[in-house]
């Protein structure tokens, strides 16, 4: 019972920490907090869903589909809306996102309509380990994120897109100062994030067989938890962040009382900023 | 220059205006009687709400189409509430204080019909929920008057559904944590112990969960043999999906009314084969008001229309018939709307309690094959 309220856990932490991921690369690269990334990911998940849904693509095809679609419209949100207030402060940037999530929710219940679209499902067996069932789809889904965390590695580490985005994360105008061109790097920097964004969209789209345009508020609000608890700029703290919600939601739930599930959640997660104010992994702000 | 301009501008929008009106169908020469619509249009209920303008359109239309009411069109001005308390509360200010508007229809869920209540109250005009369930709603107010059928009469069917006819014995309530969903499984549980059911596990989930998995983990252990549902069909659905992805599958599912939607078998697929539920609205009722609202619906709409636009349908229809008897008056309408006995509705036979709720008669339902069946053994 315990094994399975963890395994439970860690599939729907896995899926918390992807869209966690996405905050870390936006905040980490342009220090920037947005409240549209939970709708980025619901974009991905109706693109996906179009995809297997409607025209039978394999999964993986649904799955590029919806990050690319979640690349361009992250792309297109850097561009229009983040840079002509580059320099303003933190709030003016931090609104338009707000206003950005309900202007893409309910444009997506214009254009979609408000009901839960069926999305097919793919490897339905549920295997066993350790007499604890295990379904295939929830290692693809573990299996992906971890994909996606050491393709993304690769990409900051030995690109130079990566040595640029790393560069001005550390300083913007130093960066700028040597060349590198900024607004390129916020842009990719942004869009990637939500590809990021979409991927997770996908996915869950099909782990829980649905699709509709308000899924992204409770996705992006506990995506951004995971991000503030594992530490706000480091992905491995992002993924445990999410991990961790996760499990102590499904163990909350055994032991104590379903209704407790969110309140345990957040007071762990308070509870370790108490202690930790930097987050699990995150890195001591200083002083200046 | 300006002096000029203006006078032109006005002539060329009023010859507008007049190909406008000159294009719609019939040619009214009185002012349309307004009904005013409050429900979530957007946000996470939206679902519905459409539902309801979709249903009260058609109805609208066809009215309209046969000559009005008392010569006059019905002409509907909708607020979109969100299911939000708050936002619910200020349409109820901007519909009693626009003198156009002579009754209401509205809102979506118990919550958000409380909230508005005391100002349709204040203000004297009839607030027609087609879906607010709570028992405490209609009686709340002179003016507040609902459709739906309350839990107060669908929970004990519910009970003896499970208990007397299908002879379950152990019952588990997963159910959804908001003023519907609580008083839904209390007169659950309450008839269902009174049968001399057991019911040994009560569990709650919240309106924006998706995840059921750990709660039905819980639930399994406890080895229920009916595992009762008050939710709407879109959780009820994933909660069957989960349930068979953790092959959980020696337990009977039942919920109420509310899960009865094709969407429950769209989203569901096989896992909600066997599923228990009622209806007080069936499509395939054959009863001539039935037949003629699913037939109009699927030809506007291309899908079958469920039990939130039936009830949304009876509301409009309803309100015209008052109307057509009581004049445009809100106390008249009221007085004559609390006199409503008997009424043919496509949701069953409409007579209004002294509470101005309804006692619905229920249909006992279960899925086979992917469609929902009358039961029978």
């Amino acid at each position: 019972m315990l094994l399975s309220q963890v395994v439970n856990g860690l599939s729907q932490g896995s899926l918390y920490a992807l869209v966690a991921i996405g905050f870390v690369i936006i905040f980490g690269t342009m220090n920037l907090v947005t409240f549209a990334h939970g709708e980025v990911y619901m974009i991905g998940a109706f693109v996906g869903y179009f995809a297997l849904g409607v025209y039978h693509l394999p999964w993986p095809v649904a799955l590029a589909a919806g990050m690319a679609a979640a690349f361009g419209v992250g792309s297109l949100i850097e561009k229009t809306a983040f840079r002509p207030l580059r320099g303003t402060g933190h709030m003016p940037p931090l609104l338009i996102t707000i206003g950005l999530s309900i202007m893409l929710k309910d444009l997506a219940v214009v254009i979609f309509g408000a009901e839960n679209r069926p999305v097919p499902s793919v490897y339905e067996t549920t295997i066993e380990v350790a007499s604890v069932p295990v379904s295939v789809l929830q290692l693809v889904i573990l299996g992906l994120s971890g994909a996606l965390v050491v393709a993304l590695r690769l990409l900051l580490q030995s690109t130079k897109i990566g040595r640029a985005m790393r560069a001005t994360a550390q300083d913007h105008e130093a960066a700028y100062a040597m060349g590198v061109n900024v607004h390129r790097v916020f842009n990719i920097a942004f869009a990637l994030a939500s590809a990021l964004g979409g991927a997770a969209g996908v996915m869950v789209g099909i782990y829980y067989n649905t699709v509709y345009p308000a899924m992204g508020s409770t996705a992006g609000l506990k995506g951004f938890a995971a991000c503030v608890f594992g530490g706000l700029t480091s992905v491995p703290g992002a993924i445990l962040g999410g991990l961790i919600i996760g499990v102590v939601e499904n163990l909350t739930v055994q032991f104590v009382a379903s209704g407790y599930r969110d309140v345990a959640a957040f007071v762990v997660m308070v509870l370790i900023l108490l202690l930790r104010p930097q987050g699990l992994l995150g890195k001591r702000l200083r002083a200046a | 220059m300006m002096t000029r301009q203006f006078p032109l501008l006005t002539r060329a929008l009023s010859l507008a205006v007049l190909a406008l009106a000159a294009s719609a169908p019939v040619a009214w020469s009185a002012d349309p009687i307004h009904i005013g619509l409050s429900a979530p249009l957007t946000g996470n209920y939206a679902e519905y709400g459409q539902l309801f303008q979709r249903a009260i359109d058609l109805g609208v239309e066809w009215i309209n189409a046969s000559g009005g009411v008392r010569g006059r069109p019905i002409g509907i001005i909708v607020g979109d509430s969100r299911a939000d308390p708050k936002e619910a509360a200020a349409i109820a200010q901007k519909f009693t204080s626009d003198s156009r508007i002579v009754a209401e229809i509205g809102d979506f869920s118990s919550t958000a019909c409380l909230a508005a209540q005391p100002i349709y109250d204040r203000a004297g005009m009839v607030q027609l929920s087609p879906t607010a369930s709570h028992p405490g709603f209609a009686p709340g107010s002179p003016w507040s008057f609902s459709i739906v059928g309350t839990q107060a009469g669908e929970g004990p069917f519910m009970a003896r559904y499970a208990v007397q006819t299908l002879a379950k014995k152990r019952l588990a309530v997963l159910h959804i944590n908001n003023d519907w969903g609580i008083v839904s499984k209390d007169l659950f549980i309450k008839a269902a112990r009174e049968m001399g059911a057991d019911v040994i596990a009560v569990e709650s989930y919240f309106e924006t969960d998706k995840d059921f998995t750990g709660v039905l983990t819980k639930l399994r252990g406890q080895k229920p043999e009916l595992l009762y549902i008050p939710s709407f069909y879109n959780e009820a659905a994933l909660i069957n999906r989960q349930r068979e992805k953790l092959g959980w599958t020696d337990v009977t599912m039942m919920g109420p009314g509310s899960l009865y939607s094709p969407k429950l078998l769209e989203i569901g697929g096989d896992s909600v084969n066997g599923l228990y539920t009622s209806a007080a609205f069936f499509p395939k009722d054959p009863r001539p008001e039935v037949q003629k609202f699913v037939k109009g619906f699927e030809a506007k709409y291309k899908a079958t229309p469920n039990m939130f636009a039936a009830v949304a349908y009876d509301t409009v229809n309803l309100l015209a018939v008052v109307i057509a008897k009581a004049g445009t008056d809100r106390k008249a309408i009221r007085d004559e709307l609390a006199k409503v006995r008997d009424y043919p509705g496509v949701t069953g036979k409409i007579t209004f309690t002294e509470r101005r709720d309804v006692v619905k008669e229920y249909r006992q339902l279960v899925i086979r094959n992917g469609d929902f069946t009358l039961y029978d053994k």
